[in-house]
């Protein structure tokens, strides 16, 4: 196939007959319009995530790698990314938290064709926000991004920000066999229902974490993503304070994290500053305690002897320059409420015999008369999604005949109160806008925090609140995979 | 018979209050960290004098699937007692049966978590099927109903 054939409709009929044989050129190129241009392909590939020579596991992955190229983009400087589909099956590539144009968002059906094996599409946009990002497809995505495709995207701030250096870490976690291979048995249905597909092997970076070296008196800014599919993770620094100064790409007012535990749900970010104020030659353990008995750690600081040579002591940590974003009128914004319902448990918090009443499963559940068959009838053919929100499922990655549960005024505020009524955890991501956490269990956010992927705890409520400015249709679905899959999801039309 | 013995012995501890009794079989429960329901089947076990060690996992789905139990017919949990695989919520006489009985499957289960089932509401006029799993991957049979 040549490389014209490579080209997408889309970016012949954006860039001109005259310039589409041009537009296939080395990454990185910049065009003559000033538009910077790259490739990746979502190809199969080999990784060694749990290290040694012997133990390649096979992967999906941008360019054939896990996690993919990390793409450094510049805020305000647009950008053409041509994504070739080298996989068997169908794909498409969200830039999750990203402020695109509706077509430019990534979901098959409901804003692009998807992209055909051998074919390629062509994102153009311009980011508005600096930050950290990533990257991942919205196609068959509990298989994609749960065998490797996934990769991390930085936008860089016209100014930099004032630290010795930065460090990344795409944290993510995989379901391996004893031969380092991935496990089949995606979309299992009992999991569906619990916590999603965690994985038994956790991976900084594409593999298996020993130490991040550092040296003494370094302040380094930390990139933290979560890429897994399911894995909640609360990561502890012994002996260090971490100051997050970004979540999800937004600069927030530089805090330490309550009780020093750095939450991060599945597609979450945070930018924390570490100040390196360890013993030369010494060790620190990165603790993740998500999980009750089931606390491990994720990688030790290893302090080098030699400090850091420096003329003058550090001054206090710098807030992170702000983004464009359009500031939500609390005070005049249309109020909606979105229950998120469903799963396993789900009457037995309530208490009494809510359970032997037959509250286990609620909302859409019992809409959808799955009462009487309870689990058996779901684990029978899984006919009925087990997850819902307002009584509604939509399951999947995404089509084009999916109404909007909403449609918001263009350039109006929200607020939306997203009450999680299930026993389960789920960060629940918006497409096409960053929110403001206006608050959380009906009570104002003390702090001005802004997001694109909040995590909500079971039997909690989060306000989050935006002003509608970037029309089309967008998803606003759960981050762990098997939920938005089996349901937990719905759409948002700005018009 | 020995086996007998034992259950009997179980039966009568049910009554009883307190510890498990010395000789109780061990078992080896692995569960979901977050799933509450399953501690109440655990406790459901430890009525009915087995002396559980509760381990959270979050690999259920390897474990049994690796144990035998096929996707479609596993519960939320999965207990091994004396080399069998018990998946789920399945009642003691279920259980009982299999200790005694001692067929050459690897083990029993209640696929899902269904309403009235132990440590899933206990309702005593509810009946349920326990399926017999083996290694080979062969379909699983009906094995009792509780």
């Amino acid at each position: 196939m040549s490389d014209f054939m490579l080209i997408s409709r889309r970016s012949v009929l954006l860039a001109g007959a005259g310039a589409a044989l041009t537009t296939v050129t080395r990454p990185w190129q910049v065009h003559a319009d000033s538009t910077r241009e790259m490739r990746i392909a979502a190809a199969p590939g080999e990784a060694f995530l749990v290290g040694g020579s012997n133990s390649k596991t096979d992967v999906l992955g941008y360019d054939g790698r896990v996690p993919g190229p990390t793409l450094r983009l510049k805020q305000g400087e647009p950008v053409r990314i041509i994504v070739e589909n080298k996989l068997n099956q169908d794909t498409t590539v969200h830039w999750h938290g990203i402020r695109v144009p509706n077509a430019m968002d990534g979901v098959p059906g409901l804003t692009q064709p998807p992209i055909k094996p051998g074919e390629s599409f062509t994102y153009e946009f311009t980011p508005p926000d600096a930050g950290t990002f990533w990257y991942h497809p919205h196609a068959n995505s509990l298989q994609q991004l749960g065998r490797g495709l996934a990769g991390a995207l930085v936008v860089e701030a016209r100014e930099p920000y004032p630290v010795d250096r930065e460090i990344l870490w795409m944290i993510s976690d995989w379901r391996l066999r004893p031969a380092a291979q991935i496990a089949d048995g995606f979309g299992n249905s009992m999991e569906a229902a619990m916590s999603g597909r965690v994985g038994n092997t956790v991976t900084i970076n594409g593999t298996l974490p020993r130490n991040e070296s550092v040296r003494p008196g370094e302040r380094i800014r930390l990139r933290l993503i979560n890429s897994a599919l399911a894995r909640m993770m609360a990561l502890r620094f012994e002996g260090h304070h971490p100051v997050i100064v970004a979540i999800d790409g937004q600069a927030c007012d530089p805090h330490e994290p309550d009780e020093g535990r750095l939450l991060l749900g599945p597609a979450m970010r945070i930018d924390v500053v570490l100040d390196m104020v360890g013993e030369p030659g010494k060790r620190y353990r990165v603790l993740d305690d998500f999980y009750d008995e089931l606390a491990y750690t994720l990688v030790e600081l290893a302090y080098d002897e030699k400090p850091v040579a420096r003329a003058a002591p550090l001054g206090a940590i710098a807030s992170v320059p702000p983004n464009p974003l359009p500031q939500p009128d609390l005070a005049n914004a249309e109020r909606h409420e979105l229950a998120l319902q469903g799963g396993m448990m789900s009457g037995m918090m309530m208490g009494g015999n809510g359970m032997m009443n037959g509250g286990m499963m609620n909302g859409g559940m019992m809409g959808k008369g799955m009462m009487n068959g309870g689990m058996i009838g779901m684990m029978g053919g899984m006919g009925d999604a087990p997850w819902s929100i307002n009584g509604m499922s939509m399951t999947g990655d995404g089509q084009a005949d999916m109404p909007p549960l909403l449609t918001l005024k263009r350039d109006r505020s929200y607020v939306l109160t997203l009450r999680n009524e299930t026993a389960w955890w789920h960060p629940m991501h918006l497409h096409g806008h960053s929110f403001l956490i206006a608050g959380r269990n009906g009570k104002p956010n003390p702090r001005r925090e802004w997001s694109d992927t909040v995590l909500i705890p079971p039997k909690q409520s989060v306000d989050i609140a935006f002003v509608a400015d970037n029309p089309g249709n967008w998803m606003l679905h759960c981050h762990v995979m098997d939920h938005q899959m089996a349901g937990l999801m719905t759409v948002l039309r700005v018009a | 018979m020995r086996m007998t013995t034992k259950i009997a012995t179980l039966l009568a501890a049910i009554a009883l209050p307190g510890p498990a009794l010395a000789d109780a079989i061990p078992a080896t429960l692995y569960k979901n960290p977050q799933c509450g329901c399953c501690e109440n089947y655990a406790a459901y076990l430890r009525q009915n004098g087995f002396d559980v060690e509760v381990k959270p996992s979050n690999d259920l789905a390897e474990i049994s699937s690796q144990a035998g139990v096929p996707a479609e017919y596993e519960g939320c949990h999965t207990a091994f007692i004396e080399g069998y695989v018990v998946d789920g919520h399945v009642p003691i006489k279920a259980i009982e049966k299999l200790l005694k009985e001692r067929p050459a499957i690897a083990g029993i289960t209640l696929p899902g978590m269904p309403m009235g089932s132990p440590g899933m509401g206990d309702d005593p006029t509810k009946s349920f099927t326990v399926y017999a799993v083996t290694k080979d991957g062969a379909k699983p049979t009906a094995y009792s109903y509780e």
